[in-house]
């Protein structure tokens, strides 16, 4: 995860100008967002006044297609850019408020379920990605990042990782050039997959928050799915992302065994450092929902209020993919991405399949 | 008399992740809607 909303510091802004900057960004996300609603509403309606059957087209697609359309033919301009990196804020107080539809018990059920699979799930990309990185001769603190952005967190567990074992700053936008890529890649292909293997809601849902790397594209492909399996794979992404924190110690540790990173010294402030506080707002607002703190309505005004801020993000996802700026990082990188990927899909689409005949959904 | 520790009183306040901004703002949304300053929210 990021750490901060990406505004330049230098020189240091004062906090009314800075909100002043992001104000055009967020007008845009928004826009972007209302007239993907707009899309498919009137796409519905008028194909249901001239008696045509079409597929629904869901929101979340035009939004993302408008945004992938914008940022890759015309640009994003730079009054844009801070607004626009506000996306990670909307998608992580999106998913706090999404606590409000998930009562304590489903998320101690769920959840567990998830965690066994995100386990399994995690050991063995981390494993794969590896194999596959010295297989391609990539440098091993590529390799490394490219393993963690794929097996737990996407852009974040690269950015958290690079910190932690002193990679450079090619290295890393390899790897997010990379997971980008194939996280958009993903948002078109998984409901695809899922609709084509008549997956349940439960199911998809769970694949694509095990399989998909950002948290955003996850949510997103979640969507695309069903609002049911929207909520299943964040639930599932996650799981992924609360053990981030673990997972970038052990290779700091790595690393600085081989005397190419810094020690960690205190391991309980790196792990707290590391750890997605949204994790810990998202089962705030869970326990506060099961205790019944919220009406009928509340909990469904908290839901809508999750709905606009992943609309907000949907938008972002479009926009910040530009695929000149990817294609400009190479090949090889990718290929590694590419073909783990794949592997990780397919992998975790038999253990999906596996666990719901096992625990029935 | 009162002794105060110059580097203290000059040290910064701690930055506030984006995570920390998230989950502070979401919870502030619930407590207006909890608290009925924000009525309804349409979808």
């Amino acid at each position: 995860m990021a750490d901060a909303i990406a505004l330049p510091q230098n020189p240091p802004l004062s906090l009314s100008t800075k909100f002043v900057r992001i104000i055009p960004g967020i007008a845009l996300l928004a826009v972007i967002g209302i007239a993907g609603k707009l899309l498919e509403k009137n796409i519905n309606l008028f194909a249901k006044s001239h008696h045509w059957t079409i597929p629904n087209i869901e929101y979340v697609l035009w939004a993302i297609l408008i945004g992938l359309s914008i940022s890759n033919v015309f640009g994003l301009a730079e009054v844009f850019q801070p607004g626009v990196a506000t996306y990670e804020f909307w998608l992580k107080a999106g998913i706090v408020l999404l606590g409000a539809r998930f009562l304590l018990d489903d998320v101690w059920k769920l959840g567990g379920v998830s965690l066994l699979l995100v386990a399994i799930e995690i050991t063995g990309s981390l494993a794969f990605m590896t194999l596959l990185g010295r297989l391609f001769g990539l440098r091993p603190k590529l390799t490394t990042l490219l393993a963690v952005g794929s097996a737990v967190c996407g852009v974040s567990a690269i950015i958290a990782t690079k910190g932690a074992i002193d990679a450079d700053d090619e290295d890393s936008s390899y790897a997010i050039a990379a997971i980008l890529a194939l996280g958009a890649i993903a948002l078109f292909t998984f409901p695809l997959v899922g609709h084509y293997l008549h997956l349940s809601d439960h199911a998809y849902g769970v694949w694509a928050g095990l399989a998909v790397d950002n948290t955003a594209e996850a949510a997103a492909a979640g969507a695309l799915y069903s609002d049911a399996a929207a909520k299943l794979a964040v639930l599932t992404k996650t799981c992924r992302n609360a053990l981030i924190g673990f997972i970038v110690l052990a290779y700091a540790i790595y690393w600085a065994g081989r005397g190419q990173a810094h020690a960690v010294t205190h391991k309980a402030a790196f792990l707290w450092q590391k750890f997605p506080k949204f994790v810990l707002g998202f089962l705030v607002i869970s326990l506060l929902a099961t205790v019944g703190f919220f009406t009928k309505d509340q909990n469904a005004a908290l839901a809508n209020l999750s709905r606009w801020a992943f609309l907000l993000t949907f938008a972002g996802v479009g926009l910040r993919a530009n695929f000149r700026e990817m294609r400009k990082q190479g090949l090889r990188p990718f290929v590694v991405g590419f073909v783990g990927e794949i592997a990780i899909a397919l992998f975790t689409l038999v253990l999906v399949i596996a666990a719901g005949k096992l625990f029935g959904f | 008399m009162s002794t105060t520790n110059p580097e203290a009183a000059v040290r910064p306040l701690p930055k506030l992740s984006l995570d920390t901004w998230a989950v502070l703002i979401a919870l502030l949304a619930g407590a207006l809607i909890r608290f009925g300053l924000i009525p309804r929210v349409p979808w």
